[in-house]
């Protein structure tokens, strides 16, 4: 994982911002598109510049679904678990999930191919439950047909 | 500001304008329940307890947010709040365990158990060590809310014990968000927040770094403002509600902070910040290390006296006479090194005492030790004869230079390796065990008082010095009171100002007290980088001895074990119990076998984590070693035919009925098998169980599953159904209790396995004596399985608890928490990866 503290185009994204408070979240977006995530190096730096707590910066992003902590896989697979999805069983889809690849949510597996997020909704509770596999929206998912579409992706 | 006139509950009540509802409330002498607010933190309303009704508002507001108006007409009481209060509290306790507010039989258990259970994990009021505090619990027993209809959600966090001072349980949190609130508060930049969302919601650092690395500077105030038992100081914890709460000043630093010293039964348990201010906040040496200074094993407790090579204990007069004569025998100059941080009275009457024997008084700083330059000079000043005897109060000089005086004597609270060469040591009283006035850097003059009771003979300095004077003849020491002194100080210079505030960096931590490293007092003060003299033995043995083979902590508390040792597996029958000592330096302790496999000469057991052997025993991870595994001891239980065999148990007792359920199955008994637990998520080795038994039955205190209430409502359930011949019982010494009353009445034959304190198992110490049919019997040798119609409970339940103080003591200093603390995985650089 690159030090992303010591990385010069974070310290220049960061001068773009002032010190405001109101800045943490852009800030926090912004970051998270340039490095595909927020890793330690990077919340310390947010938190210096708005002259807050780390843990403080930790709290707000890890409040948001949007933030990733991990370098993001080659493929990435976001489980609804909203109310219309979540009454439609998407439990076992993300147990399915869970169990085809090896990791939980947040995480990144370990040669890189997939990481697995939980989302909260797509809008798309008319195909609950829903799964998103790099963007391309897939409803009306079932455990089997989720291991199914992972393994097609291999 | 203007005043506002409303009404709250009919009554009339005026108040400033900005008071909130609840303040208004409160100062109408109406109570309203809240968990999240505090009188120093500003409203939050997170908890929702405070709802209230206002007329011409919508909905139920939270009184601690909503600002008065003027006419607002405000209801706190209604069928309807109450139904929303209740809820609110459900929802609550289903993340927070709280089996004992249904447990059938709370009201005896508490009166057997008056003290909680030092468990691990609080999976109950009973193992809560916030039990007589916990605001949480006193909300739902004023709400009289008893029936709690939503289930119990374990969350299962880690428990974080991954820094010296705090045990942290989330698995007890409600989110109040107090903690952090305060630490915002005090501190700017807080080191806790709110992290994650929903029902992951918890309060964390980022990334889950230790404290140790997340700015934390161990102030306490979290500790101190959070209502329930998720934070504790691990070093009082157990120590139970403190009976005495005493203003008085630190004397620990040149600093000298105004402290509230929290004592029970006479021992200090921790200084704690005056208020919840920044200016009230303390440094972690004073919050979490005073109370371990005066708890140390290391303290001086008896006048002793030099003869030959050793120090012999000696009352008082003696020691006065024998110094007296010394200090006259060594017929030159005498010097006296006294610490900085004593108090202004003592070090008066040491100056006094000093240049009535033409003596002269070096005065120590906070820092000094036998490396400082001024001592280097005394020395020298010792090897010229110029100076023939020293006095020191603390660890300022080295032991070898001592040595070189005609007399010397050690007046000082703690061991040093002075006591290898000092003529005399007198054992004194510090901090608040005794009193006085304190002059700190700022030149303030702060008031010591007394709360905590000095260990042995120990002493105040000033009447020690008071004493010797008048035992070598001078005059104008006659004090009977500290007044008398404190009224002849004056101008006394203060201590010199440390230049960084400990309290900003908890690196800054003074390094020494009275010379003596506070990491040597203390050990876990070594994570803060502090110089330390003694040997860090973490880890020790865990490399020898019987190999744990497998170790998980299958529910909260109970770790299953499974452990390599031929010869007990060998010889192993069911009721036996072996004796393990997780390091060379362990307590030995008993545990019930659980199962062994003689083809492969693996034991395992279940190990309830309730203590300082059984944390150790815990903290061992698989692939470790166990230093020593002895057994199998005990009788075995007789196997016979007798019927029907009904065998209960609770706890650790779940495993130990095990073996006998299916040694009496393969004897041909029908076989009843019955666990209790407090809550459904506290049950284990059911299927294991269910195999060897032909009926497997539960019981809850919560009523989660099974019958609501445990082995006793099951057994009195199961007489009316069936004839039980047999009756066997393992858990607690109080369910042991409760069922063999019962049976006694149902006219069963009740065997039980009895678990006194216990050392050797062979027989010899005589620990474990408990008193069967009025006879004498040890439980390692002649038990454990006895009649349990014929037990002495009272006389077993006091034996049990006859260590209970030293257990409690001996919990924060087991160098196994050291492990425990290197268990996370960033930060530290240590390598070592969370479970």
């Amino acid at each position: 994982m690159p030090g992303q503290s010591t990385d010069s185009s974070l310290i220049s994204l960061l001068a773009e911002y002032g010190k405001e408070r109101e800045n943490l979240i852009p800030l926090l977006q912004e970051v998270q598109e340039r490095f595909q995530f927020l890793s330690p190096e990077a919340v310390r730096a947010v938190a210096d510049h708005l002259d807050l707590s780390e843990n403080d910066v930790y709290g707000v992003a890890t409040f948001y679904a949007q933030f990733r902590f991990v370098p993001p896989g080659l493929h990435h697979i976001k489980v609804c678990e909203g109310t219309a999805c979540h009454v439609r069983g998407s439990d076992h889809i993300l147990e399915a999930v869970e169990r085809s690849i090896g990791i939980k949510p947040g995480q990144t597996s370990e040669d890189g191919s997939y990481s697995l997020e939980r989302v909260a909704c797509f809008g798309s509770c008319a195909l609950a439950p829903v799964v998103v596999v790099d963007d391309k929206v897939h409803g009306r998912m079932t455990g089997n047909k989720t291991q199914k579409l992972i393994e097609e992706e291999e | 500001m203007s005043i506002i006139s409303l009404t709250i509950d009919g009554l009339d009540i005026e108040v400033q304008e900005g008071t909130t509802v609840l303040q208004a409330a409160r100062k109408a002498g109406l109570s309203i329940p809240t968990i999240c607010d505090h009188k120093d933190l500003s409203p939050y309303g997170a908890c929702r307890m405070c709802v209230v009704e206002i007329e011409g508002v919508r909905g139920f507001p939270t009184s601690c947010t909503t600002p008065v108006t003027p006419g607002m007409q405000v209801t706190t009481q209604s069928e309807q709040l109450s139904t929303l209060r209740n809820c609110t509290l459900e929802l609550m306790f289903s993340g927070h365990p709280n089996s004992c507010l249904k447990c059938p039989h709370r009201e005896l258990c508490e009166e057997e158990r008056p003290q909680a259970t030092k468990a691990a994990r609080t999976t109950r009021c009973g193992f809560c060590a916030n039990r007589d505090e916990c605001e949480l619990r006193e909300m739902a027993l004023d709400s009289g809310l008893n029936e709690l209809d939503l289930p119990t959600i374990y969350s299962a966090h880690k428990l974080e014990r991954d820094d010296p001072f705090m045990d942290r349980d989330y698995n007890l949190c409600v989110l109040c968000g107090r903690c952090w609130r305060i630490c915002e508060k005090i501190h700017g930049k807080p080191a806790i927040n709110i992290i994650h969302r929903g029902k992951w919601a918890r309060i964390g650092t980022a990334f889950d770094k230790s404290h140790l690395d997340s700015g934390c500077v161990f102030c306490g105030a979290c500790v101190d403002i959070c209502p329930t038992g998720t934070l504790t100081d691990r070093f009082a914890r157990w120590q139970g509600k403190p009976d005495q709460s005493v203003a008085t000043t630190c004397q620990l630093c040149p600093q000298g902070c105004s402290v509230q010293a929290q004592s029970k039964d006479g021992q200090l348990q921790a200084y704690t910040m005056p208020g919840f201010d920044k200016e009230d906040r303390l440094c972690l040496l004073g919050r979490f290390g005073a109370a371990q200074i005066l708890s140390s094993s290391k303290r001086i407790t008896r006048p002793l006296v030099r003869e030959g090579d050793d120090l012999i204990p000696v009352d008082w007069d003696y020691a006065y006479q024998t110094i007296s004569q010394g200090l006259l025998d060594a017929n030159g100059t005498t010097v006296f090194l006294i610490s900085e941080t004593t108090s202004r009275e003592e070090r008066y009457l040491y100056a006094r005492l000093a240049s009535s024997v033409q003596g002269l008084l070096l005065s120590c700083t906070t820092e000094a030790g036998p490396d400082d330059p001024k001592i280097q000079e005394l020395a020298a000043s010792i090897e010229q004869g110029k100076v023939k005897a020293v006095v020191t109060n603390g660890f300022f000089i080295s032991k070898e230079i001592l040595n070189k005086t005609a007399f010397s004597l050690v007046i000082d609270c703690m061991e040093s390796e002075l006591l290898e060469t000092a003529q005399a040591v007198l054992p004194a009283a510090v901090l608040c065990e005794t009193q006085g006035s304190y002059r700190s850097a700022d030149g303030t003059v702060k008031q010591l008082r007394q709360c905590s009771q000095a260990p042995g003979d120990a002493r105040p300095e000033w009447q020690i010095v008071c004493s010797l004077a008048q035992s070598l003849g001078k005059e104008g020491f006659e004090f009977d009171v500290l007044d008398a002194v404190t009224r002849l100080v004056d101008n006394d210079a203060p201590p010199a100002a440390l230049e960084k505030d400990p309290r900003e960096n908890s690196r800054e931590i003074v390094t020494r007290f009275r010379g003596h490293y506070v990491a040597d007092i203390v050990p876990s003060l070594a994570a803060f980088d502090v110089p330390v003299t003694l040997a860090n033995d973490a880890g020790d043995g865990r490399k020898k001895g019987f190999a744990l083979l497998e170790k998980q902590e299958i529910v909260p508390n109970m770790h299953f074990l499974t452990i390599e040792a031929p010869q007990v597996a060998r010889f192993a029958q069911p009721g036996q119990f072996a004796i393990l000592m997780a390091r060379e330096t362990s307590e030995r302790s008993p545990f019930t076998l659980v199962d062994w496999d003689k083809e492969q000469g693996t034991i395992s057991l279940v190990i309830e984590e309730v203590g300082r052997s059984s944390r150790e025993l815990a903290s061992l991870r698989a692939g470790e070693h166990i230093a020593h595994v002895s057994g199998p001891l005990g009788l075995p239980m007789t196997i016979e035919n007798t019927g029907t065999v009904f065998l209960g148990g609770g706890c650790y007792g779940i495993g130990a009925i095990y073996p006998l359920a299916r040694a009496f199955k393969e004897a041909g008994n029908r076989v009843i098998c019955a666990i209790e637990a407090a809550s459904s998520y506290l049950l284990y080795r059911q299927d294991e169980l269910a195999e060897v038994c032909d009926h497997l039955l539960v019981g809850t205190k919560d009523g989660s599953l099974g019958i609501h209430g445990g082995i006793a409502e099951i057994v009195s359930a199961i007489s009316k159904q069936e004839q039980i011949d047999q009756c066997v019982i393992i858990g607690c010494t109080f369910m042991m209790r409760m069922v063999t009353k019962l049976t006694k009445s149902l006219n069963i034959p009740t065997q039980v396995a009895l678990n006194p304190i216990m050392v050797d198992g062979t027989g010899m110490c005589g620990a474990c004596r408990v008193s069967i049919d009025n006879q004498t019997q040890f439980a390692c040798v002649d038990g454990p399985i006895f009649d349990g119609h014929s037990v002495d409970w009272d006389e077993l339940a006091l034996r049990r608890s006859a260590y209970r103080r030293q257990e409690v003591q001996a919990l924060p200093q087991t160098v196994d928490l050291n492990a425990l603390m290197h268990s996370h995985s960033g930060g530290c650089g240590c390598g070592r990866k969370n479970d």
